[in-house]
């Protein structure tokens, strides 16, 4: 396994994932449930949470053959905006080359979950306790040092748990790999769970296949530990 | 490759599972037998790579009659794509779940269940010289043959061949290129017009091993192939291997629109391009041809024609082989009525089964004797099937006739190739990596 380079070209672009993930679906959806509920309008509110969520109810799979005729070279839609937008030199195979394969499925999960990690922010954010929030603005305390002294401590316990969830769901990617590029083109965008897949389903190595197997369970079990570990020596009570 | 023992643990844990699932099925010999007297009752589950327009209806109409003069058996289909059907095909066997007949191609994918004992002997059925047998071209059976046993019904003849646009070749001047070198110059040609000169897809990895095997077949020796196909005889060290994959970079490169994009194209796309004349060329199977042809093309007004990819002059492979093989159906040596599947094949490969199958919309050119005509087949099929009769030599397909393992290296390897990211060289430094460790 050591001495096989798809399998380290998949975990890094697992690893790749966890990180992006992270910064989009944790801290990106974060801030940007801490902009909707401190708008005033219930209303609008609401519209935003339900917008954002929207991508969130679409299954991977069907995501993912959206995706792929946005990213086709001839007549997909990405390559259209950037010729109508007189940036043709930008305009390439999103899915059919090595050195983009693997972000471009990436950009698309990022799309379908920051939705929902958005809601589940809101509804943390919602939990705080307004009076914290009106002493804050009585003190004449400015919105980003409301959101980095009140929202995020009392947020903590959901940004662990999205942590973990996200990470560990990083890890664990598949069908948006499969539908997009079966790991290709050259084996670019493997990750470790559709290389597990070609090593037992189509390369007949099922003893393989196990072995990658493992690795999944063991990596994401000690990035949960590491993280429950972490979060309950920080956790503000209330 | 190093592995802790809780890993080789786990990984002959997953092979145990595997094989006692694949034998939980098992039946008592006397129900393998294809000669036993038919019961007519029970279900017979069929598994087909006809799923999805327009071949889908072809199974039901034939299960629907066979229900109907047997109204006591089931057929219960299982109907998958082109592209599905390697994965369910594995699933199934892997949970032991392997239906009555399934669909098969030739080379080491049919060997795999002939050696695994997930294929009943049909010799007595279907040898050369028994009544049905006699009924199919001799090739079409022997491409099942192993061991000197027949296991396999093969259902249609299949081959690959570049279709054209005769209305653009006519308009620009152009003859059906001879030689590989006159296709680039066509490409060229064709591209100065302003059209495509051939349209390729290659997100499914398996067009371009289309290309290369042919290419591989006019430039490597064909016992040279014939031994690198197996492991323990393979070196892959023929020159020719190298200069194959050259000769199909340059293809890629000079002729395709997509070019080093082409990984990320549906070969459909490519398909369509041709059938609506954007393309002049595409290359393509013969199952494709009255799909791409249909009255409502513009190709169908431009006219169809089709030519074998030209061999590059002074290669020292055959020049004169052709990529392709017939495709067929196993029958589960674990069935439990391994003789009413093999009626329900027969009933399947009647003439005038075999005829409807030729005929348009299926357009899928019968092994059946006589089954293929231009009464009951386009002009194009049936002229495609007069070809594939006269080939000195059918190569099969790359991928079916590798292990799985180089075929899956031959297949990422050729798309690191269209992407410049790989020299014909390192493809093939690969393939022999890959091959050495099948060993």
């Amino acid at each position: 396994m050591m001495a096989d380079p798809v399998f380290w070209t998949a975990l890094i672009n697992n690893v790749f994932y966890a990180v992006v993930s992270v910064i989009v679906q944790v801290s990106g959806a974060l801030a940007l449930a801490a902009v909707i509920e401190g708008l005033r309008s219930e209303r609008l509110r609401g519209i935003l949470r339900a917008t954002y969520f929207i991508p969130s109810a679409i299954s991977l799979t069907v995501a993912g053959l959206l995706f792929y005729f946005i990213y086709e070279p001839e007549l997909g839609l990405l390559n259209g905006l950037l010729d109508s937008l007189g940036l043709n030199q930008l305009t390439q195979a999103w899915l059919g080359q090595e050195n983009t394969a693997i972000w471009g499925i990436i950009a698309m999960s990022q799309w379908q979950g920051f939705g929902y990690s958005t809601l589940l922010f809101a509804v943390a954010i919602q939990r705080i306790p307004s009076e914290l929030y009106d002493a804050a603005a009585i003190d004449g305390v400015g919105g980003l040092k409301k959101f980095w002294t009140i929202t995020m401590p009392l947020t903590r316990e959901m940004t662990g748990l999205m942590m973990i969830v996200t990470v560990a769901g990083s890890f664990q990617v598949f069908n948006e790999v499969m539908v997009m590029t079966s790991g290709g083109p050259n084996n670019s965008s493997q990750v470790l769970g559709t290389w597990l897949y070609r090593s037992g389903f189509v390369r007949n190595d099922f003893g393989y296949a196990a072995a990658i197997a493992t690795v999944i369970f063991v990596v994401t079990i000690v990035l949960a530990l590491i993280q429950l570990w972490y979060g309950r020596r920080r956790r503000v009570e209330w | 490759m190093k592995r802790r023992t809780f890993l080789t643990t786990a990984a002959a844990a997953a092979v145990v599972t595997m094989i006692s699932g694949c034998g939980s099925t098992a039946a008592a010999p006397s129900a393998a037998d294809p000669q036993a007297t038919v019961d007519y009752s029970g279900t017979l589950s069929v598994l087909t790579k006809f799923g999805g327009d327009p071949l889908q209806p072809y199974f039901e109409k034939i299960a629907k009659s066979y229900q109907k003069m047997h109204p006591e058996v089931k057929i219960q289909l299982i109907q998958e794509t082109d592209q599905s059907i390697k994965d369910k095909t594995k699933t199934l066997t892997a949970s032991g779940a392997l239906p009555d007949v399934y669909f098969s191609w030739t080379g080491n994918w049919a060997e795999n269940f002939v050696s695994g004992g997930l294929a009943a002997d049909l010799s007595a059925v279907i040898g050369p010289d028994s009544a049905w047998g006699k009924t199919f071209g001799a090739a079409s059976v022997d491409a099942f043959k192993f061991d000197g046993k027949y296991y396999g019904v093969p259902l249609y003849n299949d081959a690959k061949f570049m279709g054209y646009n005769k209305a653009i070749f006519s308009k620009l001047g152009i003859s059906v290129p001879s030689t590989f070198d006159e296709l680039l110059g066509v490409c060229a040609k064709i591209k100065s017009a302003g059209y495509e000169p051939i349209a390729f897809g290659n997100k499914d990895g398996w067009p371009a091993l289309h290309f290369v095997q042919q290419l591989l077949a006019y430039n490597v020796p064909a016992a040279i192939l014939a031994a690198d196909y197996i492991p323990s005889t393979a070196k892959f060290d023929d020159p020719g291997y190298v200069k194959a994959l050259g000769q199909f970079k340059e293809l890629a490169d000079q002729c395709t629109g997509s070019g080093a994009q082409s990984n990320g194209v549906l070969y459909s796309t490519a398909q369509q391009a041709l059938a609506s004349g954007q393309a002049a060329m595409y290359y393509q199977e013969i199952l494709e041809f009255d799909n791409v042809d249909a009255p409502a093309n513009q190709i169908s007004k431009d006219g169809f024609g089709f030519f074998q990819l030209p061999a590059p002059s002074g290669a020292s492979g055959d020049s004169k082989a052709l990529e392709g093989a017939p495709e067929g159906y196993l029958i589960n040596a674990k069935s439990k009525n391994v003789a009413l599947a093999v009626d329900f094949m027969k009933f399947v490969t009647e003439k005038e089964n075999a005829s409807l199958l030729s005929s348009a919309p299926y357009g899928q050119p019968s092994t059946v004797l006589g089954a293929v005509d231009s009464s009951n087949s386009s002009a194009s099929v049936a002229a495609g099937v007069e070809q594939i009769n006269k080939a000195d030599v059918l190569v099969p397909w790359l991928d079916t006739a590798n292990v799985p393992d180089v075929a899956d290296t031959w297949l990422s390897a050729t798309e690191g190739l269209i992407t410049g990211n790989l020299t014909p060289s390192q493809v093939m430094d690969q393939v022999r990596k890959a091959s050495a460790g099948a060993k």
